[in-house]
């Protein structure tokens, strides 16, 4: 059995790259600041959402994959480890790692950033479900693909999935173009 | 993908766009309730879970609703598949979303509420059922394209696939380690990442029955055989071999 989840990992991980994710990512934003020699061109990179770090055993874990494929994964730290103050437990982040020894070491962390088109602004849950509450003239999009939606949704969400955007979004959306809309999916990671 | 939506709108001409970017997960891990579709709750592969009391129960429901009153759901939660789909509704707003808390809480991860008053639901032509009810809960996954029932595959496994189709073949990719345990006695065996190089060891005219110790090799196999045109079937379910002797469990 252990070779046999051995082999699996690969393709779990694969698999779980091919979920629906939201946001596509910016990650060349807080570089500048970083000293050029800790960059690495194609460094191994673990993006997901950080569940602990640990100061005493200099460990970071990220969970990386969604749903049923998530998987948590263990990265060490050590001085010369930079944007440790983005690996921070419940934030998106990607982490750059190398091996050394058995060990995998965080190189480089970076919060994992979503980028908005011009003129979009993010909403955050709660002032989202006060609109919600207060049912507010608001039209709610869900994005993801319509069996999704289907099992469960925002109340009073509309299935727009995105690849049908071109071609639905007129006749569901709504005439008022000053009308609040909120897209929404499967989350940032 | 809802950034990009949203930018679309923008472009044609919506004024007041934004994006919840944390999404559907961060909604209910705050407690906030989700709903089905209609056509869900009246269609889908789901197990409907009606949380008022029995005599409500029976006096109208939605059809095909199994009664859990709220305060035994404690106790059923481990008769509710884990991989259904559960689509629960009472009439108190409040206890329906107790109960997805509950649920939410015990790891089910895929739960929503029906939409709208259940007194409009139940109002509807057609769209409820009265007397005694069930209490048990019947989920059947739906098989995917391709994928065989254990019956079927022991069919196979004593050679009878069909008429048409005698002498199917038995097909297991596990690895050369897995299968110096035990195989299917008339098993071809074939690890999967030697599969592209070694199909032409497998025949286009018979039926092509596959197996690992999951299921989740067989259906990459599967849709491997299947693009090169094989008859391709697999099975998803545990099983383990000790020699000849092979027990498979779904």
């Amino acid at each position: 059995m252990k070779t046999n989840l051995k082999k699996l990992l690969p393709l779990a991980i694969m698999l779980s790259m091919l979920t629906w994710g939201c946001a596509q990512t910016q990650t060349g934003q807080d570089t500048a600041s970083k000293p050029a020699t800790e960059m690495k061109q194609q460094a191994p990179t673990y993006t997901g959402k950080i569940i602990g770090k640990s100061n005493k055993a200099k460990t970071i874990s990220i969970e990386v994959g969604k749903g049923d494929q998530a998987k948590t994964m263990m990265v060490k730290f050590d001085d010369k480890t930079t944007g440790l103050e983005f690996a921070a437990p419940g934030e998106a982040a990607i982490i750059n790692w190398e091996e050394r020894g058995d060990d995998k070491f965080a190189t480089v962390i970076k919060p994992k950033l979503a980028s908005l088109p011009e003129g979009v602004s993010e909403i955050k849950t709660d002032e989202l479900s006060n609109l919600v509450k207060s049912s507010a003239d608001i039209m709610i999009i869900d994005s993801r693909p319509a069996s999704r939606y289907a099992q469960a949704h925002l109340p009073g969400a509309v299935s727009i999935p995105a690849e049908d955007m071109k071609t639905k979004a007129a006749e569901t959306l709504p005439k008022e173009k000053d009308k609040l809309l909120v897209f929404y999916c499967g989350g940032p990671t | 993908m809802s950034p990009k939506a949203a930018g679309l709108a923008k472009k044609s001409g919506y004024t007041n766009v934004k994006v919840y970017l944390e999404g559907e997960p961060a909604w209910a891990k705050a407690g906030l309730p989700t709903y089905a579709s209609n056509d869900f709750v009246n269609k889908g592969n789901i197990v409907l879970i009606d949380l008022r009391s029995t005599a409500k129960a029976e006096a109208a429901r939605l059809p095909r609703a199994v009664s859990v009153p709220y305060e035994t759901l404690d106790d059923r939660m481990e008769d509710i598949p884990r991989k259904a789909p559960v689509v629960l509704y009472s009439d108190k707003e409040k206890e329906a979303i107790a109960a997805l808390g509950d649920m939410r809480f015990e790891g089910f991860k895929k739960v929503s509420l029906v939409y709208g008053s259940l007194d409009n639901w139940l109002k509807a032509d057609g769209m409820h059922e009265s007397g005694p009810v069930t209490t048990e809960i019947s989920w059947k996954r739906k098989l995917g394209p391709g994928e065989v029932t254990v019956a079927d595959f022991e069919k196979a496994l004593s050679g009878m696939a069909s008429f048409h189709s005698p002498n199917p073949v038995i097909l297991d990719v596990r690895t050369n380690d897995e299968t110096k345990s035990g195989k299917f006695k008339n098993a071809v065996t074939i690890p999967l990442d030697e599969l592209s190089a070694r199909m032409n060891e497998l025949p286009k005219d018979r039926k092509i029955y596959i197996h690992c110790s999951t299921g989740a090799r067989a259906e990459m196999a599967h849709k491997e055989l299947q693009k090169s045109g094989f008859d391709s079937f697999f099975l998803v379910a545990d099983v383990e071999c000790k020699g000849n002797d092979c027990e498979i469990e779904e």
